[in-house]
């Protein structure tokens, strides 16, 4: 005899004797046996005639009994449309002050034995409460496999509003356990939203999502830290804000603003049970978790969750990739390479290579002249793996190479070695100019290596094609052309291009354009007209400092912003210093050196200019001093090398020669192409008497100064 | 019936074909002539003419009018086309052709923001686990010092505009995109598709155009209303398959660059939506246990 409530077959003593209904046999049967337990502890703390009006009260509750039997049987079926008309017949708002009493009534702690204490005989069994509560289930159940997801959802509300009336609190372990009544009411709770969002209610859904998680329902906490990871998402993508219930604000500065906010909570509360053991690692989190800060710029913190995670969870290679990424998006790109370099470290010989990380230790590398040497190993290890690369990739780490090598060569303190390395540099860029003539970086970066070489034709193509490509960002591009048709000594194409550009660039660009037009109209000189750019460069500083009324705490630049700033107005102090010791107004030019060291002390510019004012003035030795300081803050500043050797000179004994001549030389070293170093070998050898040798010196300096920018390119 | 609305719908069949008069008499006009299926497709197909952008233009104009309108259900109908009129504008800049109607419109999106933001960023705190909250208890003492605000900015300050330049550019388009993700649950999924579309476009280039740079400013917000489309509503197909497309485009494209924000928000999307779309992985818990099937 099957058990049609708690579906368990059953054996019983005795076949059952009265000749009623199906369904009442199966009710007595049933409350005798499967639920012995509490048949018993009936017959223990309820006197005998309390038993027997339960019994009367439980064959009153019959009709309702039958038809949730029944409607589950046509559910069980798949007959959803006949197993709805059954449910219809239950009055469910009727029962539901009753089913609320009585969960009230019987799952209350029990004081042993005492006599006050009866149970009233009308109120329900926990049985039938948990039947009813099953039927409300299964009727939305069947409305959504009919797609009536919004009726479903009603429906479904009301099992939540049943026992939430009863428990206001939330329910404590040990209440319910031993029925299914808890089980019915956890169905519930995970359904409930799922239909909301069904119907296209995301605003109920996030609020059903909430009922189930701010009280405790003594839920498994696996199913829990699913529907709070459900709720996550739908805060993350939903696209409706639905704010917080006044009553559940009042935790402060804690509560959450806002559907991201909320959401983060959720996704870091579920991140501290993973790292708690409370639940397993799982991808779906981490995943929204990696959106909702790479979203919010949380790149430092996303990477310490990617840290915490266990070995094993990612790869190892993988992982420092992951982590070489967020440094790196958070500005921090030392430490990005420092994981990347571990990539292709010795620990990961014996694997298969990521070729994702090596490029973008490649790319990195490439940002910073320091990492040269880095970049290079990185680019080759890409490019001599090249049946496992594609061809965009190839060309991406041939561009990369190129650009190492040009740095390489420009930290390089050999000469031959510097010529190797521009070689290579010009090779890799233009290889990788077969596969990939579209990208922009590359033809700047052809342009600027060439025009570093001199190669001032094909830098001049190369610039004028950049300016085409781009229109975002186009800042630098602008800035070299002017620069290397400065170098062609087509000073006014390059003031027209600077005219041109201003309009188009961005206020920081803006700035570094000033200067330069300033600068070429010194090296045409011009210098009325430079004062006056600096004059309204430096005024355009002075207004961006400016407090504006509406800008509360938030900073107008960024930080980078900001340093950028300041150096410019420090270079523009120290040309302005430039000029006025040109033309003799030491005053103005003091002036203008100690406003630049005001900015900054530790500029070996600064020095050198006070230098330079000094050197005009005659005063040899505070000369020889402020170069000297300059050269201490930067040993390799080759201005300073070149003015001490000609400040030497000038002190014309001797043994100064021979010094001023290692000092230039030094300068050589660093910087072959200076032509004031070159041409001051030329003087030295001319007061030595070497004649013939002086002249080569000479004609070296003279071809350099006709290639020279009037600013390095950089 | 608002007037504006009536006037506006008026002005706009002397730019159309024809407008349905499911539109012009409905009860409520605003609504209609957002979701209504015919008038989309015209001004869709319009605003995609080779010459749609140009400062004459009076499609153009009828949209930057009506999002001037007081009836904020009218400015739905403009936002509608925010999709549309980025995508068309960012791939034409490289062609040089006049944009002055387009960018009039992004520009009175940006203006609108700007005013209704009042010189504020947009963030978020993100919370420090050490204080209790809704969801949680605080593990081990709670220290009672004041928690520290730990801001993470969503969007930052806006300046004001009145014109566009090219370093403003992404930053103006990207705040008509973020004006856009704020009335993203009334967008009809068409439109949403459209955003979708264009996202391929941009991420990919078509063959003989380039592709449009994607700075942050840019990626950021599409990556918000490409994660909508995704992941956040449930019930168009449709949508989903263009979100997807759009997702393994913007993924390759951000390997491509080799940028590592891209990298780290596209490669998630991928991975939540191969979960999305496998419904093995998917567990429901709210099956009803059929183990114990009657059977009389």
């Amino acid at each position: 005899m099957l058990c049609a409530c708690s579906g368990e077959q059953f054996k019983f003593e005795d076949a059952p004797q009265s000749p009623e209904s199906l369904a009442t046999r199966d009710f007595s049967a049933s409350g005798l046996s499967s639920r012995t337990g509490e048949w018993e502890s009936k017959l223990d703390d309820v006197q005998v005639d309390e038993a027997e009006s339960t019994l009367k009260e439980a064959l009153s509750l019959n009709y309702e009994e039958a038809r949730a039997l029944l409607g589950r049987l046509e559910y069980q079926r798949g007959n959803f449309d006949a197993a709805l008309q059954v449910f219809q017949g239950i009055d469910i708002k009727g029962l539901t002050p009753r089913m609320t009493r009585a969960i009230v009534e019987r799952t209350r702690q029990r004081k042993p034995r005492s006599k006050g204490d009866i149970i009233s005989s009308s109120v329900m069994s926990m049985h039938s409460v948990s039947l009813l509560l099953e039927a409300i289930l299964l009727k939305a159940k069947s409305l959504e496999e009919l797609g009536h997801f919004r009726d479903a959802a009603k429906e479904c509300n009301i099992i939540l509003e049943v026992v939430e009336a009863a428990f206001p609190n939330g329910m404590h372990e040990g209440i319910a356990e031993d029925c299914k009544l808890q089980e019915m009411f956890h169905k519930a709770l995970e359904l409930l939203p799922n239909l909301w969002k069904k119907a296209g209610f995301l605003s109920e859904a996030i609020t059903a999502y909430r009922r189930v998680l701010v009280k405790p329902w003594n839920l498994d906490p696996l199913r829990k830290a699913n529907v709070q990871k459900d709720l996550a998402a739908t805060l993350l993508y939903g696209g409706v804000e639905t704010s917080l219930p006044a009553h559940l604000q009042v935790w402060g500065s804690a509560t959450p603003n806002g559907n991201m906010e909320e959401a983060i909570l959720l996704l870091l509360i579920l991140m501290q049970k993973v790292a708690y053991g409370e639940i397993e690692w799982d991808a779906d989190v981490m995943d929204h978790l990696t959106f909702a800060f790479t979203v919010t710029g949380q790149f430092e913190l996303l990477a310490s969750f990617v840290e915490q995670a266990l070995p094993g969870i990612y790869e190892r290679a993988n992982r420092w990739y992951l982590l070489a990424l967020c440094y790196a998006a958070a500005g921090q790109n030392e430490v990005a390479l420092n994981l990347l370099k571990k990539v292709s470290g010795q620990s990961e010989a014996k694997h298969k290579p990521h070729i994702p990380a090596l490029l973008f230790g490649a790319k990195l590398s490439s940002q910073d002249a320091k990492h040269a040497h880095h970049g290079i190993t990185f680019a080759r290890n890409v490019i001599d793996l090249a049946d496992q690369v594609n061809e965009h990739f190839k060309g991406q780490a041939h561009k990369f190479l190129g650009v190492c090598y040009g740095n390489a060569a420009r930290i390089s303190i050999s000469d031959s070695e510097r010529a190797l390395f521009q070689k290579e540099s010009l090779a890799s860029l233009n290889s990788a100019a077969l596969n990939m003539k579209e990208d922009p970086e590359l033809v700047f970066n052809l342009s600027f290596e060439n025009a570093v070489q001199r190669n001032l034709d094909v830098a001049f193509e190369n610039a004028m094609a950049y300016s085409n490509m781009v229109s975002e960002d186009s800042g630098r591009g602008w800035r070299l052309l002017a620069l290397i048709l400065s170098a062609d000594r087509r000073f006014r194409d390059a003031e027209t291009i600077l005219e041109f550009s201003l309009d188009e660039v961005g206020s920081l660009d803006q700035l570094e354009l000033l200067r330069l037009r300033a600068v070429l109209q010194i090296a045409q000189e011009q210098p009325k007209e430079a004062i006056e750019t600096y004059r309204i460069l430096l005024s355009l500083i002075q207004a961006q400092r400016e407090p504006q009324s509406n800008n509360s705490e938030s900073a107008k630049n960024s930080d980078l912003e900001n340093v950028a700033e300041r150096k410019i107005e420090m270079a523009a102090w120290q040309d302005l210093a430039a000029i006025y010791t040109k033309v003799g107004s030491w005053r103005d030019a003091e002036i203008c050196v100690n406003k630049a060291k005001s900015v900054e002390l530790y500029s070996p510019k600064s020095w050198h200019t006070s230098g330079l004012l000094f050197e005009a003035q005659s005063l040899y030795k505070e000369a020889l001093v402020s170069f000297s300081i300059a050269l201490s803050i930067e040993p390799d500043y080759v201005p300073s090398i070149v003015s001490t050797a000609i400040v030497l000179i000038q002190l014309g004994s001797q043994s100064s020669l021979p010094i001023a001549r290692s000092f230039l030389m030094n300068a050589l070293r660093l910087e072959p192409t200076n032509h004031d170093a070159w041409m001051n070998l030329g003087l030295i050898s001319k007061l030595e008497g070497s004649l013939e040798q002086a002249a080569e010196y000479f004609q070296a300096a003279y071809e350099l100064e006709m290639s020279a920018p009037v600013e390095a390119f950089k | 019936m608002s007037s504006s609305a009536t006037s506006c719908i008026q002005t706009l069949s002397s730019i159309l074909s024809a407008v349905p008069s499911s539109v012009s008499s409905s009860s409520n006009p605003s609504f209609s002539l957002l979701h209504d299926p015919t008038v989309s497709a015209e001004i869709s197909s319009l605003l995609r003419h080779p010459d749609s952008g140009s400062g004459d233009n009076n499609l153009c104009r009828w949209l930057y009018d009506t999002f001037y309108s007081t009836d904020p259900e009218l400015k739905l109908v403009v936002l509608r086309y925010v999709p549309i009129i980025a995508g068309v504008y960012l791939t034409r800049i490289a062609l040089r052709k006049s944009l002055a109607g387009f960018e009039a419109i992004l520009l009175a999106l940006y203006a609108h923001e700007t005013t209704a933001r009042d010189g504020q960023p947009v963030s978020v705190n993100v919370p420090d686990l050490s204080q209790p909250s809704i969801y949680h208890d605080a593990k081990g003492s709670v220290k009672n010092k004041t928690t520290e605000l730990n801001l993470a900015v969503i969007s930052p300050t806006l300046e004001p505009h009145g014109t566009m330049r090219s370093s403003r550019r992404a930053r103006i388009v990207g705040v008509a995109l973020e004006l856009y993700y704020t009335k993203i649950s009334q967008m009809p999924a068409r439109s949403k598709v459209e955003f979708c579309e264009f996202c391929d476009i941009w991420a990919a280039g078509v063959k003989n155009e380039r592709r449009i740079p994607l700075p942050w400013e840019l990626l950021q917000p599409s990556l918000r209303i490409l994660g909508h489309c995704l992941l956040g509503s449930h019930n168009s197909k449709e949508l989903f398959e263009a979100a997807s497309s759009a997702t393994v485009s913007l993924y390759r494209r951000s390997l491509h660059d080799i940028d590592a924000k891209a990298i780290l928000a596209t490669g998630s999307l991928l991975r939540l939506e191969k979960m999305a779309s496998d419904p093995k992985l998917s567990v429901d818990h709210t099956e009803i246990d059929m183990s114990n099937v009657l059977s009389l």
